[in-house]
C-alpha cells in the first residue's frame, strides 16, 4: 500500500478510473454504438439498429469470418506443433548452436508483418514453387508470424517444468517417447494451450501480410473490415470489427477454461 | 495434520527384487550380463510368494559397488574417487554438508550424472553407461515430483504401464503397494489433495510398483515439518522391517536420520567419502574430525597419548590433566591428537573435587525442556555437557568438577585443517 | 585399479533427440529464410542479373524513404513513451493502491493484447474523427462550421492509438517486477517517513527498471513495424516504412524498391529485437517471469 491517506487513495483511483474511461472505456463504448447506430449525424446516434451485423453474417462477411477462423485454427496448430518440435529438441542440444537456433526460432516475431508478406510474394511468385494466389500463401504467412511466438511460449514452459518429474519417469522406465507423451507434455499442457490461443488470436487480427499475399477468393476479416471502412461503410466496419472481437474473446476464454482443467489436473 | 500409520500386516509385502526370471524383451547384448530389471513374474502369484521371497536372506537382493567412481564438470571434481559397497539389504545413508558430492553419488547410481571414471554397479551388472530408464531402480526425490495430473494410483502404475506390465499385474501390485505405505484410502486423490508426508508416501508406494533392485531416496523428508519427520522416519523403519532385502542409498544432511535407519553411514566431504562404518561404530569411534563433529554433537580436546594399557585404554595428557580413553584407532604412543566425548557422556562430579579428572568453569546454562545443556571453558578449551533436567543447575562462573567414563572416550586423530 | 583410473572416454550419450530440430528448422528455412534471402537478391539485381548497390543508394536518398523513415521513427518513440508512462501509472496503481476488481481491471487490459489493433484505430475515428463525437459536439456547443479538432489524421493520431494498443505489453512485465517487491519494504519505507514519490524513485523505479526496460524495447519493435493502425487513420501525409513498403509492391507493382525499403525496416526491426533480447535477458536474471 503506496497511499496510506484515504483521500489520497480516493484521488489516485479517481486519475486512474478517468484516464482508464478515456483511453479505454470510450473507444470500445464507441465502437460498440456505432456498431448498432442507424443514423450518426449528430453527437449521438439517432437511431439504433442491428442491420450492420445481419448484413455481415450473410453473404461475403459470413464467409470472412469462416476464412479467418479457418486460417487462424490451421497456421496455429501447424505453429504449435513445429513450434513444440523445436523447443524440445534444442532442450537437447547446447552451447552455441543452441543459442543460433534459439535466435534464429524467435527472428520471425522480429521481422515486421509487411515484409514476411512481401518476401512470401517475391518467393513463391516465381519457380520453382509457384504459391501466389493461392489459399496456402494466407496460411503460410499467418504460420511464419506466429510460428516465434508458439516456439517461444513452449520453450518458456519446458524451461519452467523441474527436471524431477522427468527424472522420476525415466528412473521408473519410461522411454523417451512414453515420458514425453504421459508426463512432459501434460506438464506444459498450459503453456501449449496459451501458445495456440494467443497465436489464434493474433492471426484473427493480421492484417499486414495478410494484405500483401491474399487472393480474391481467400479474404479474412480484417481485410474485409478494411475495405468497407475504405469505402466509407464505417458502421458495418465496425459491426464487423465487434464480431471480430468477440469470436477472439470466446475462444480466448473457451481454452483458457480448458488450460485451467488442464493444469488443476 | 493426522498421519495414518503403515499397517503392521506383513503379509502384504509385494515379492522384493528377487531373483527375476529374465526378462523375455530384454535387449540382449547391453550392459554385462547380470539381472535384468523387468520383474513381474506375470502372475500375480509373485505377490503371494513375496514373503517367503522377501524374508530369503539368500542374496535375493541386489547391492550397489561403486568402484572408484570420479564426476567432474571441467575442473570442477564434484564427486572424487568413490570407492563404496552397499550389501543387498542394506540401507546406506550418505551424509554431509551441501556441495560434499552425496547427492551427486545417488544420481550417479540413477543414471543421471555419467561418471568420468568408475564403474558402478548394481547387483552383477555394471550399470555405467546404462541409461536410466533400463537400470531398475525406484527413486524418492525431495519434493516427491509427484505427477500432479495423476491420481495417486496412476502415479503408482506409472512406472508398471511404462514397462508394458499386464494389467493382471497392475490390478494387483498398485493396491499393495498404496496398502504398504498406508495409501490405500487415497488411490483416487491428485497429489495436490494430498499432505506433504501423504505425497512422500505415495513417492515411496510409486519407487516400490516396480520392485526396483534398489531404492534411491535423496533427502526424502527435508520437505517435511519436523514432526511429520519423526512419524516418516519411523514408518521408513518398519516399511525396511517389513522388506527386510531391500537395498536402500540415503542421501541426507540430517545425522538423526542417518543414524535411526542406516545400518552404515558414510560421511562425505568435498566430493571425498571421509568416514563409513556402521552407524554405531562411526558414533562411538568416530575417525576423524569431521565425522565427530558432523555426526552427532562432539567435546573434542587436544591430548597427547602417552602409553597404551593393557585394558585397551591408553593414558593421555590433557594439559597438565592425565585422563584415560579408548585407542580404537591405534593411534601411536606420543602422538598429538584429540579426544573426543559426547556431551552426554560427561558426568558432574560429585564426590571430592580434587578426585575428578576436569574441572571447569561454567560459562552458560540452558535448560532445553527434557535437558541442561551445560557450557563450560576446561583449560582454555569448550565443553558441553548435557544432562537429565538439574534440580539446582550451577551458576555460570562457578567451578564444575567432571568425570566420564573412559570407554565412553575415544582417541581422534587430528585432520590437520580440521 | 590402474587402468581404471586412466580416464575413460565415455560413449557419447545415446541421444538422437535433437535430431527432432530438422523438421521444424527446415519448415522455417523454406518459409521464412528463403523469401528473407530473395528479398535481399531483389534488391541487389532489381530482378535482372547485374548485381548492383544502385538500388539501394537510390531508393534509400529518397526524400519519400527519409520522411517514412522520420515517421517511423518519431512515431515509434513518441508511442513508446507514452506507452511506458501509462502503464507505469496504470500498473503502479493496480499493484500498490489496490482496490476491489485492480486484477480483473489488469487482466481486462490484458485482454486488449489479443484484440486486433485496428479495432482502435477504427474506434477513435468516432471519437475524434472529422464527424465523431467531440467534433460533433464542439460545433454544436460552439457553433462552428468546420471541426475544431484535426490531430486524428496527423501522426497524433497514429501516436494516441498506438499508446492505447500497447500499454498492454508494458504493464505485463511491470506488474510481474511490481509483485516481487515485498509489501514490508514500502511498509518500512513508509514508517521511515517517505513519501509516496520518494518511495516510487527510490524503491519502486529501480527495481522496475528492466521490466521498464524490456516493455520499452518491445514497444518500440512492435510500433516500428505496426501497419494496421497507419492503414486504418488513413493520414495522408504520415507514410511509415511498412506503409510505403505497401504502397510500393500493391499499389505500384514497384518490387524492387519495395524491397529496398523491407531490408532497412528489416535492419531497424533486428535492432531493436537484440535489444529487446538484451533487456528480457536481463530481466529474466532477476528471476523475473511474465514476459513471453
Amino acid at each position: 500500500m503506496l497511499v496510506w491517506s484515504r483521500s489520497g487513495r480516493r484521488l489516485a483511483w479517481f486519475l486512474a478510473a478517468l484516464l482508464f474511461a478515456v483511453i479505454y472505456g470510450l473507444p470500445i463504448a464507441m465502437i460498440a454504438l456505432a456498431s448498432i447506430s442507424g443514423q450518426w449525424n449528430g453527437v449521438l446516434p439517432s437511431h439504433l439498429t442491428l442491420m450492420h451485423f445481419a448484413n455481415s453474417v450473410q453473404g461475403e462477411s459470413g464467409d470472412q469470418l469462416r476464412v479467418s477462423i479457418m486460417t487462424g485454427a490451421i497456421a496455429s496448430a501447424v505453429a504449435l506443433v513445429s513450434g513444440t518440435c523445436a523447443a524440445l529438441a534444442l532442450r537437447r542440444i547446447a552451447g552455441a548452436p543452441k543459442r543460433l537456433l534459439d535466435a534464429i526460432f524467435f527472428i520471425p516475431s522480429a521481422v515486421p508483418s509487411v515484409s514476411v508478406g512481401l518476401g512470401l510474394l517475391v518467393a513463391f511468385s516465381q519457380p520453382p514453387v509457384l504459391l501466389n494466389g493461392t489459399t496456402l500463401i494466407v496460411v503460410i504467412a499467418h504460420f511464419v508470424l506466429i510460428s516465434a511466438f508458439t516456439y517461444g511460449s513452449v520453450s518458456a514452459g519446458l524451461g519452467r517444468l523441474a527436471p524431477d518429474y522427468e527424472q522420476v519417469a525415466e528412473s521408473l522406465g519410461a522411454r523417451a517417447f512414453y515420458r514425453l507423451r504421459r508426463v512432459t507434455l501434460p506438464l506444459v499442457a498450459p503453456y501449449l494451450i496459451a501458445a495456440f490461443s494467443l497465436s489464434f488470436a493474433f492471426s484473427m487480427g493480421e492484417l499486414g501480410a495478410t494484405v500483401m499475399v491474399y487472393p480474391p477468393g481467400w479474404v479474412t476479416l480484417p481485410v474485409g473490415i478494411f475495405s468497407l471502412s475504405d469505402r466509407g461503410a464505417i458502421f458495418d466496419a465496425a459491426a464487423l470489427t465487434i464480431i471480430l472481437a468477440v469470436t477472439t474473446l470466446i475462444v480466448l476464454i473457451g481454452l483458457s477454461r480448458v488450460s485451467t482443467k488442464a493444469a488443476v489436473r | 495434520m493426522k498421519v495414518p500409520t503403515l499397517p503392521s500386516a506383513a503379509n502384504h509385502h509385494p515379492a522384493l527384487p528377487g531373483n527375476p526370471p529374465p526378462c523375455p524383451s530384454s535387449q540382449a547384448g547391453e550392459g554385462s550380463g547380470g539381472r535384468r530389471g523387468r520383474v513381474w513374474e506375470g502372475d500375480a502369484g509373485g505377490l503371494r510368494r513375496g514373503k517367503a521371497a522377501a524374508s530369503d536372506p539368500a542374496g535375493a537382493s541386489s547391492g550397489i559397488a561403486f568402484e572408484d567412481v570420479t564426476v567432474a564438470y571441467g575442473a570442477l571434481v564434484v564427486l572424487d574417487s568413490l570407492s563404496l559397497v552397499v550389501k543387498p539389504g542394506e540401507i546406506v545413508a550418505l551424509i554431509g554438508p551441501s556441495g560434499s558430492g552425496k547427492t551427486t553419488a545417488l544420481r550417479a547410481v540413477a543414471g543421471f550424472v555419467r561418471p568420468t571414471r568408475g564403474r558402478i554397479l548394481i547387483g552383477e551388472r555394471d550399470v555405467t553407461n546404462v541409461p536410466p530408464h533400463d537400470r531398475n531402480i525406484g527413486m524418492v526425490v525431495q519434493n516427491y515430483a509427484l505427477f500432479p495430473h495423476m491420481r495417486a494410483e496412476e502415479n503408482v502404475a506409472f512406472g508398471l504401464r511404462a514397462r508394458r506390465a499386464p494389467d493382471a499385474v497392475l490390478r494387483e501390485r498398485v493396491p499393495e503397494c498404496l496398502r504398504m505405505v498406508g495409501m490405500a484410502a487415497y488411490a483416487k486423490r491428485y497429489p495436490r489433495e494430498l499432505s506433504g508426508g501423504q505425497q512422500q508416501r505415495v513417492a515411496i508406494a510409486r519407487a516400490l510398483a516396480i520392485r526396483p533392485q534398489v531404492l534411491l531416496l535423496d533427502e526424502p523428508l527435508s520437505a517435511l515439518d519436523a514432526q511429520i519427520r519423526r512419524s516418516m522416519l519411523e514408518e521408513l523403519a518398519r516399511l525396511h522391517r517389513d522388506l527386510p532385502s531391500l537395498t536402500v542409498l540415503y542421501v541426507t544432511h540430517d545425522q538423526t536420520e542417518a543414524l535411526t535407519l542406516a545400518n552404515h553411514i558414510g560421511i562425505m566431504r568435498d566430493g571425498k567419502l571421509v568416514a563409513f562404518g556402521s552407524a554405531q561404530s562411526l558414533y562411538r569411534h568416530p575417525p576423524n574430525r569431521f565425522a565427530a563433529e558432523f555426526l552427532g554433537r562432539a567435546n573434542l580436546l587436544p591430548v597427547k597419548a602417552l602409553v597404551s594399557d593393557v585394558g585397551g585404554l591408553t593414558h593421555v595428557r590433557f594439559g597438565d590433566a592425565p585422563l584415560l580413553a579408548r585407542n580404537h584407532h591405534g593411534l601411536p604412543a606420543g602422538s598429538e591428537c584429540l579426544l573426543c566425548i559426547r556431551p552426554h557422556d560427561l558426568r558432574i562430579h560429585a564426590g571430592d573435587p580434587a578426585t575428578a579428572p576436569l574441572r571447569g568453569t561454567v560459562r552458560a546454562v540452558q535448560w532445553q525442556g527434557e535437558m541442561h545443556s551445560i557450557a563450560l571453558e576446561v583449560g582454555g578449551h569448550p565443553l558441553r555437557l548435557t544432562c537429565a533436567p538439574l534440580k539446582a543447575p550451577p551458576e555460570p562462573g562457578e567451578m564444575l568438577a567432571l568425570h566420564f567414563d573412559p570407554e565412553d572416550a575415544t582417541l581422534v586423530p587430528e585432520d590437520g585443517d580440521g | 585399479m590402474a587402468e581404471l583410473s586412466v580416464a575413460v572416454p565415455r560413449r557419447a550419450p545415446r541421444d538422437f533427440a535433437g535430431l527432432w530440430i530438422g523438421p521444424p528448422l527446415l519448415i522455417l528455412a523454406g518459409l521464412f529464410l528463403y523469401p528473407l534471402a530473395l528479398i535481399l537478391r531483389e534488391t541487389l539485381t532489381g530482378g535482372t542479373a547485374v548485381l548492383s548497390l544502385g538500388h539501394f543508394a537510390e531508393v534509400l536518398g529518397s526524400a519519400l524513404f527519409r520522411t517514412a523513415l522520420y515517421h517511423t521513427i518519431i512515431i515509434a518513440l513518441g508511442s513508446t513513451a507514452g506507452c511506458l508512462a501509462l502503464g507505469f501509472v496504470f500498473s503502479l496503481i493496480i499493484a500498490f493502491v489496490p482496490f476491489p476488481g485492480a486484477r480483473l481491471l489488469a487482466r481486462l487490459i490484458d485482454t486488449f493484447i489479443a484484440l486486433p489493433t485496428f479495432l482502435i484505430a477504427l474506434a477513435l475515428t468516432f471519437i475524434y474523427g472529422s464527424a465523431g463525437l467531440l467534433n460533433e459536439g464542439l460545433m454544436r456547443l460552439l457553433h462552428l462550421d468546420l471541426p475544431p479538432i484535426d490531430f486524428l489524421y496527423s501522426q497524433w493520431g497514429v501516436i494516441l492509438s498506438e499508446i492505447t494498443v500497447y500499454t498492454p505489453f508494458v504493464m505485463r512485465p511491470l506488474l510481474a517486477s511490481f509483485s516481487l517487491i515485498e509489501p514490508a519494504q514500502i511498509e518500512v519505507a513508509s514508517s521511515l517517513g517517505a513519501r509516496p514519490f520518494r518511495i516510487i524513485r527510490q524503491i519502486i523505479l529501480p527495481a522496475a527498471l528492466p521490466a521498464l526496460l524490456a516493455g520499452g524495447s518491445l514497444c518500440l519493435l512492435l510500433t516500428v513495424n505496426e501497419f494496421g493502425i497507419v492503414l486504418f487513420i488513413g493520414a495522408k501525409d504520415v507514410i511509415t516504412l511498412p506503409l510505403l513498403i505497401y504502397d510500393k509492391a500493391i499499389q505500384e507493382f514497384d518490387y524492387t524498391t519495395a524491397c529496398v525499403i523491407a531490408v532497412a525496416n528489416i535492419g531497424l526491426s533486428l535492432g531493436l529485437f537484440s535489444l529487446y533480447r538484451l533487456a528480457v535477458s536481463r530481466f529474466e536474471d532477476r528471476r523475473h517471469a511474465g514476459l513471453v
